[in-house]
This record gives C-alpha cells, sequence and structure tokens, in this order.
C-alpha cells in the first residue's frame, strides 16, 4: 500500500488471465519483486540467496533453482535461466496460490496437477523426465543433515523409501533389475492420497495498511 | 528463529503391511517448499532495511517508487514544495548549521584551555548543549520528549534504538552524555576532538575496536565514575529503518550498571531519517534531511533497568529491548542487525537438517524395532 501503488495489476489484465492472482495480488508481488531485485526489472539467483530467513531452509538451493527452471514457465522448453522478469516471477509463484471456492472439479484437479509437476521438476534435476535413484537420494540428503546423521542411516533412510516407491511400480522387481526412475505418472500415483490443496499454497496477507506507531 | 519441525503423522496405510512409507518424505519436502516460498515473498529482515512506505504521498519524491503522474495540480503543488524546499529552507538550515559548527569547535577548544575544575566541566556542558540546540534548530527538528523524569542519570548507561546518526543529536539535546565510537578523520574527526576537549568521551582508534576487552575496560572506567555523564550507545549496532527494533549485543550490558532505555521514533510523513548506508552516504544523508520537510519525532525516557539475579547479559539485552519495542511501538525482532552487510551461517541451515534428521531416524528406528518384533518368534525377546 504505497502512496503511488504500482499498478501492474490493474495495467496487464493477461497476467491476472495467465497466473490466476487477483490484481492487488499482483500489485503487492510486484513491489515484493522490487525490493528483491533492488529496483531492477530482473532477479538472479544472488538476490533470492540473500534472504536471511531462506538460509534457514534445507533445501534452500532447490528452491531458488526452481524459480529459474524453464519447465515450471507453462512451456515445455527445457533448462534453466539466469535471470527472471516479473512475469517469469509470477508465473513460478503461481503454483502455489491457493484453492478458491468457485473452482470447479476439473480447475481443482488441474491445480493439483500443477502442483505436482512443479514437485517433480524439482527433483528431477536433469530434465529428462524421470526421476533416478540419484536424484531423490539427493534431495533426501538435502533434508538431512551432512554432519550429524550418519552416513548408513541417512543411506538406509533413502533406499528404504526408493525400494518403496520401485515396488508400487513394478511389484515383482528383483535386486538386480534396473530401475529406471519415477515418471511423472507414477509420481502423481504415489502422492494421489497425499492432501496438497492445502499443504502447498501461500497464504497471502490482507492488503489493508497495518500501523505500527504509537504516534 | 528456529522454524518449528513439525511434520504431520502420514497415517495412510496402503493395503500392504510395508515398513516404511516413502509419502513422509515427499509430503515433508512439500512443508520446506512451501516455506521457503513464503520467505520469498516476505521476509522481516528485508523489510527492516528498506525505507518505509507512506500511506499518502507527503510531495518527496525520495518517498516513494515512481512518480505519480495524477494531475497538472499534484506536479504544481510538488513544484512548488521543491522551491521551498530547496530554495529557502536548505539555505537556511546549511547556514545555521555550519555557524553552529564553528561556534562549538571554537568555544570547545578555548574551555579545553581552562584547568581542570568544576568551572571547566560546567562550561564545557553548556558549550555542548549550545552545539546541539544549534544543530536541532538547523534540521528543524522537532522532539517530544515523554516522561523526562527517567532522563538518564550521570554514571550509568544509556540504550537506544538506532535509525541515523542523528539520533545523537536528538537525545543530547536534552542533557550531555558521553559518546562512544570510531575516530573519523575529515570534518567529523576535528568535531571530535574539539568535543573531546571540554568533555569526556569515549573515541576508539580502528584497530582498538576488535579488541573486546579494551572496549568493555574503558566502558566499566567511565560508567564507574558516578560523576561522569552517562554512556550512550546504540547496542543494534547499525542502522535500522524505525519501524522495528534487531538483536541488541550483549556488551554493554555485561558492564553492570543502571541501564536507561530510550526510546526514538521518528515520524516518517515529513522526511525519512533512515540512513541506509549501502545506498548513500553521510553527507548525502544530512542534505537529503535538511531538505525534507522537518524531523519530527517522539523520544520516551523509560524507568532504569538492573540486571536481575541469575539473568545473564543475553536475556537482559532481550528485556530492555523488548520494553523499548513495546514503548514506541515497534516491532520486536531477533535478527541479527549485522544481516544488514553479511550472510547468515550456514550453522543455522545445519541446525534445521539437525533437526529434522533426527525425528526421521527416531521413526526409522521405531520402525526397525516394529520389524524385529513382527519377525521374531512370540517366545523371544
Amino acid at each position: 500500500m504505497g502512496a503511488a501503488p504500482t499498478r501492474i495489476g490493474q495495467q496487464d489484465p493477461e497476467l491476472v488471465e495467465r497466473t490466476g492472482f487477483s490484481p492487488e495480488q499482483i500489485n503487492n508481488l510486484h513491489k515484493r519483486f522490487l525490493q528483491l531485485s533492488g529496483n531492477k526489472d530482473t532477479i538472479s539467483r544472488e538476490n533470492l540467496n540473500d534472504i536471511p530467513a531462506l538460509a534457514y531452509n534445507p533445501i534452500k538451493s532447490q528452491i531458488i533453482e526452481a524459480f529459474f527452471d524453464k519447465r515450471n514457465q507453462h512451456d515445455s522448453e527445457v533448462g534453466s535461466l539466469e535471470e527472471i522478469t516479473f512475469q517469469q516471477f509470477l508465473m513460478v509463484m503461481s503454483h502455489f496460490r491457493p484453492p478458491t471456492l468457485e473452482m470447479t472439479a476439473e480447475e481443482k484437479e488441474a491445480m493439483r496437477k500443477e502442483k505436482l509437476r512443479f514437485l517433480f521438476n524439482m527433483h528431477d534435476t536433469d530434465g529428462d523426465g524421470k526421476i533416478t535413484l540419484e536424484e531423490y537420494r539427493k534431495v533426501v540428503e538435502e533434508l538431512l543433515s551432512s554432519g550429524s546423521i550418519e552416513q548408513e542411516s541417512a543411506k538406509e533412510i533413502t533406499d528404504a523409501a526408493m525400494l518403496e516407491v520401485a515396488s508400487t511400480n513394478v511389484p515383482h522387481m528383483g535386486p538386480e533389475d534396473f530401475y529406471e526412475g519415477i515418471t511423472f505418472e507414477h509420481f502423481e500415483q504415489i502422492l494421489k492420497g497425499l492432501e496438497m490443496e492445502s499443504r502447498m499454497h501461500i497464504r497471502f496477507l490482507d492488503t489493508a495498511t497495518v500501523h505500527c506507531g504509537k504516534s | 528463529m528456529t522454524a518449528c519441525v513439525t511434520l504431520k503423522p502420514h497415517t495412510k496405510g496402503k493395503g500392504t503391511i510395508r515398513r516404511s512409507e516413502p509419502q513422509f518424505d515427499m509430503g515433508d519436502v512439500i512443508y520446506f517448499c512451501r516455506k521457503g516460498v513464503e520467505s520469498i515473498i516476505d521476509d522481516e529482515v528485508t523489510k527492516s532495511f528498506s525505507a518505509q512506505e507512506l500511506e499518502s504521498w507527503n510531495l518527496l519524491t525520495r518517498s516513494i517508487r515512481r512518480f505519480p503522474h495524477r494531475g497538472l495540480r499534484l506536479t504544481l503543488l510538488w513544484g512548488l514544495g521543491v522551491l521551498i524546499r530547496y530554495g529557502i529552507l536548505l539555505p537556511l538550515r546549511v547556514i545555521l548549521a555550519v555557524t553552529g559548527i564553528f561556534l562549538f569547535v571554537i568555544l570547545s577548544t578555548s574551555v579545553g584551555f581552562l584547568p581542570n575544575s568544576k568551572l571547566r566541566f560546567f562550561l564545557g556542558e553548556k558549550v555542548h548543549l549550545m552545539g546541539y540546540r544549534f544543530c536541532v534548530k538547523s534540521l528543524t527538528a522537532f522532539i517530544t520528549y515523554h516522561n523526562s523524569e527517567n532522563r538518564p542519570k550521570n554514571g550509568s548507561i544509556c540504550v537506544a534504538n538506532h535509525t541515523t546518526p542523528l539520533d545523537v543529536i536528538i537525545l543530547a539535546n536534552d542533557r550531555c552524555y558521553s559518546l562512544v565510537g570510531q575516530v573519523h578523520r575529515g570534518l567529523l574527526g576535528l568535531i571530535q576532538r574539539a568535543m573531546v576537549k571540554s568533555s569526556p568521551h569515549i573515541w576508539f582508534e580502528r584497530a582498538e575496536v576488535k579488541d573486546r576487552h579494551l572496549v568493555a575496560k574503558r566502558l566499566c572506567d567511565h560508567a564507574a565514575d558516578k560523576t561522569k555523564q552517562p554512556i550512550l550507545i546504540f547496542p543494534e549496532g547499525t542502522c535500522v529503518n524505525n519501524t522495528s527494533v534487531m538483536m541488541f549485543k550483549k556488551g554493554s550490558f555485561e558492564i553492570g550498571c543502571t541501564i536507561f532505555p530510550v526510546a526514538i521514533k521518528y515520524d516518517f510523513r515529513f522526511g525519512d531519517a533512515y540512513w541506509n548506508s549501502s545506498k548513500f552516504g553521510l553527507v548525502h544523508h544530512l542534505l537529503r534531511i535538511m531538505s525534507s520537510w522537518a524531523l519530527v519525532c517522539s523520544v520516551w525516557y523509560l524507568p532504569p533497568m538492573n540486571r536481575e539475579e541469575g539473568e545473564d547479559a543475553v536475556q537482559f539485552a532481550k528485556r530492555v529491548k523488548a520494553a523499548l519495542a513495546a514503548q514506541a511501538g515497534l516491532a520486536d525482532l531477533t535478527w541479527d542487525g549485522g544481516l544488514k552487510r553479511t550472510k547468515v551461517k550456514d550453522a543455522f541451515k545445519e541446525e534445521q537438517q539437525r533437526l529434522y534428521s533426527e525425528i526421521l531416524l527416531k521413526v526409522h528406528q521405531t520402525q526397525k524395532q516394529e520389524k524385529c518384533f513382527e519377525d521374531e518368534t512370540p517366545e523371544g525377546d
């Protein structure tokens, strides 16, 4: 709520259309974007790296990578960008918008698929459409610390999880069989019961100004 | 600051009796993902180091991001404002400031020639007060002092929140303090040397600042002398934008004498007082303040606080900070002001990882035990 609010939400109705945010939310996000980028038009990885609260997050680098991942732009391109514009920033954020009451069942399903896609892309770092054992292990290892937990336990946990995943797809896989990796459909299958809509969205604060000050 | 790692129990049987559930990994990724994106959208530290936002424009283009093209009348008003500020107010203020500093340096040095006596102390105080009053007039600062009965007494330490170097002038306008700081060069160094001639201040050489024992000792010695003026310290260590109070460094709270907290709150409708040292230097900052409308602020003197039994310096600092933030209506943050220039240490991320892995490990161990129990014959243990 600035004196001269950036009216980008109103000026660009296409953004509202494509991302599903309201014009006010877009304005607020734009302000935040400018704050992070230092009033420039693009954000680089450095800008996101500088956020102190993010430094606490074990999967910080994966999250930052997700912003620069081309696959999250709803294109079918693969690869990563060096810097992103506000439109691209919004596109990535749109994966986290909360479901609204007026959504139909198909829209909800589509949104769920989108969020799953985002998660899948975060695991599948080389972009070949499959999450291999290595890639999955990497994510789990990031969540666990490198120091205080023994390598054995970490490996055990990861392997157990991976075995579980593998066996749901190929029920009678023997120990010598080579498991290629989790495809997106399989990923969907695994997380079918998991309730994502309420877990994977961002709460946006109301845009009313908060008065702090006894003046 | 430690994010609570609470994992929701995944009570989702999959129909088969399996030991481990891969979902617990995937679901947890979602949790951290969301937390991460939330920090990207909004975090307390970045907010505290950028200038505040105004509700309605105060005709200063520096307070907003881009010029609001809302019509001819507004632009004319703004133009008029610019003329008044830069054509009338700024020159007057600069003249006042220059005269004030000039007079102060001369008078202070003269007082310094007097022999060490009560007269010198008395005159020294008067000269200092005169200098500060000149400065306040030159900034057109309108200061309201609340609770003057709690004004700091001699032989104590005064702590305040820090927004701009001018905080010193705001506070010293009311009574004399002993300042602590680094020795500078140039004009500021000249003023520092002049000040020290008529009143005891604690200036450190750059190399000495690193030596914490030396710093602590000098502060202690000064504070122990009950006739000396109170030491003015800003425990945040850096300028913050006056919407929040950041972590207080414990150094000044270890000394053990009475602490008088003082809260300063600026009314930023008349001009933003926050010094963003990475954006502009001191002279530029002074010019900005002098070309704003005015510097309006409130100063609250809080009752003195002492360290209680069984309380260590860190807890004492937190207590003082909470009282100060509550009085001025500022957010009480536990982040370190040093984050303005440095990054968070990896140790914090590792702490999160450790917490999470402990949980996983416990789950894993319990599951292993359960499996062993299932496998064992009933007669076994």
